[in-house]
């Protein structure tokens, strides 16, 4: 800032200035913070709101990727406005919203590659741990499902099972990033941030049948990540294998579409 | 702006600020009197501001919070003035108008500068930016957050310190 140390010696010394030199004034001042505001600028998020099959949606999107999705039925979209706001500007874009309705469709009918195929800007979440959790959770195909102590595992923290749990809890960008495909250790299906129901329903169009009592079906198989092979869950090699290389998928169908070959020790179907 | 019914976006800043600007840069040129300070303070507050604007809860509070801003920043700056002052009058006493009132009588112009630092913050800024600013007490009501009433009291009850420190 300028030192003057002879205030009120200057055209302005009662005070006043008249409207057409504030008018002028402003404008200067607008010429000289183009540069400095460059740089404190903060990127847009375009937010939108669309009433999908799944009810009522919230999505942003940043220019980097799909930024949040949430259940508004759910969740306080005041709070994830906020939350989008600590680091972006806000704009308002409905397309945003119908464009992630109509992958969301796409999904729910069997086709994933559009919500798989979509990149996922992770900015809203700022713990590394959460973000390892969430990007190896991308990795999971449609038509299966890990447990939650096989993801804690898999990202490093073979007992933070708890920790994955409060982790999912949080996930900014729900379907995109499938915390629905996240289940119990026990077969159970577990909780859904967006309702036990929306998780069932999200699994079983995903082509993971769970059976009545909300259980991983009779026919499922393990598939092990590396090998990229799959068995039954009581072939030997589950059990020698390590935990935290295993994902379920609903049927031997799943497991071959993703790529994996049956065991020739247990021979699943 | 409402995306839905249950969803209420901020307005964009820029939009939201441009309403206030001619407001706020005519607050500055009273406060600073000098075009330079004044365009220095009015790019300082909307920096502030628009760095600070997602803390900002409801737009309706905008116009008292961005004068909050520009008070304080006018505040700093005849805060950093007074310092510079300090300075300069030890060495020189006829430098700047506080000591050309004082007549180049070196201690009593530092006893009243003593005195009014140690004013409660809200009186000395009340009469800083009434007796040196030149604000109108509706003005310095807005910048301090409380009423005019208040305000002309602030700079009462601190003349009436000053000059009961004074004339010990």
């Amino acid at each position: 800032m300028k030192a003057s140390h002879q205030p009120g010696v200057t055209e302005f010394a009662d005070g006043e200035a008249s409207a057409a030199a504030i008018d002028e004034m402003i404008g200067a001042a607008h010429a000289r913070l183009v540069h400095d505001f460059a740089i404190v600028r903060r990127p847009p998020a375009r937010v939108g709101v669309v009433e999908s099959r799944l009810g009522p949606l919230l999505a942003a999107e940043s220019p980097r990727g799909l930024l949040a999705l949430s259940f508004l039925d759910h969740s306080d979209g005041g709070a994830t406005v906020a939350a989008i706001r600590q680091l972006f500007d806000p704009v308002e874009d409905r397309a945003v919203a119908v464009r992630a309705g109509a992958e969301i469709d796409r999904l729910l009918d069997g086709d994933a590659s559009a919500v798989t195929g979509r990149v996922v800007d992770f900015s809203l979440v700022p713990s590394p741990f959460r973000r390892r959790a969430f990007q190896r959770l991308r990795t999971v195909p449609a038509g299966a499902v890990v447990t939650y102590q096989a993801l804690a595992a898999a990202i490093g923290a073979p007992s933070g099972q708890r920790a994955i749990g409060n982790t999912m809890a949080t996930n900014p960008v729900a379907i995109y990033v499938p915390c629905h495909r996240v289940i119990r250790s026990d077969g159970s299906v577990g909780n859904y941030g967006g309702g036990v129901d929306r998780k069932l329903m999200l699994l079983r169009s995903e082509g993971f049948k769970v059976d009545r009592g909300n259980r991983v079906p009779a026919g499922a198989v393990y598939g092990h990540w590396l090998s990229r092979i799959f068995c039954r869950p009581d072939c030997s090699a589950v059990r020698r294998a390590e935990r935290r290389q295993w994902i379920i998928f609903g049927d031997a169908e799943h497991a071959r579409h993703a790529g994996m070959r049956a065991c020739k020790l247990c021979r699943p179907a | 702006m409402a995306v839905s019914n249950s969803i209420e976006l901020p307005p964009p800043f820029e939009e939201a600020v441009a309403r206030h600007e001619r407001e706020i840069m005519r607050f500055l040129v009273r406060t600073t009197r000098d075009r330079e300070d004044a365009l220095d303070l009015f790019q300082e507050t909307w920096l502030r501001a628009y760095r600070a604007y997602p803390k900002l809860d409801s737009a309706a509070g905008l116009r008292p919070w961005l004068f909050r801003i520009a008070t304080n920043l006018c505040l700093n700056r005849a805060r950093g003035r007074m310092r510079r002052a300090r300075v300069f009058a030890d060495e020189q006493p006829d430098i700047g108008r506080w000591s050309a009132s004082a007549n180049g009588d070196h201690t009593a112009v530092l006893e009243l500068k003593s005195a009014i630092a140690g004013l409660p913050d809200k009186q000395r800024q009340a009469l800083v930016m009434r007796k040196f600013g030149g604000l109108e007490y509706a003005a310095i009501a807005a910048a301090l957050d409380c009423s005019p009433e208040s305000a002309r009291a602030g700079v009462y009850q601190a003349l009436k310190k000053l000059k009961a420190a004074t004339e010990r």
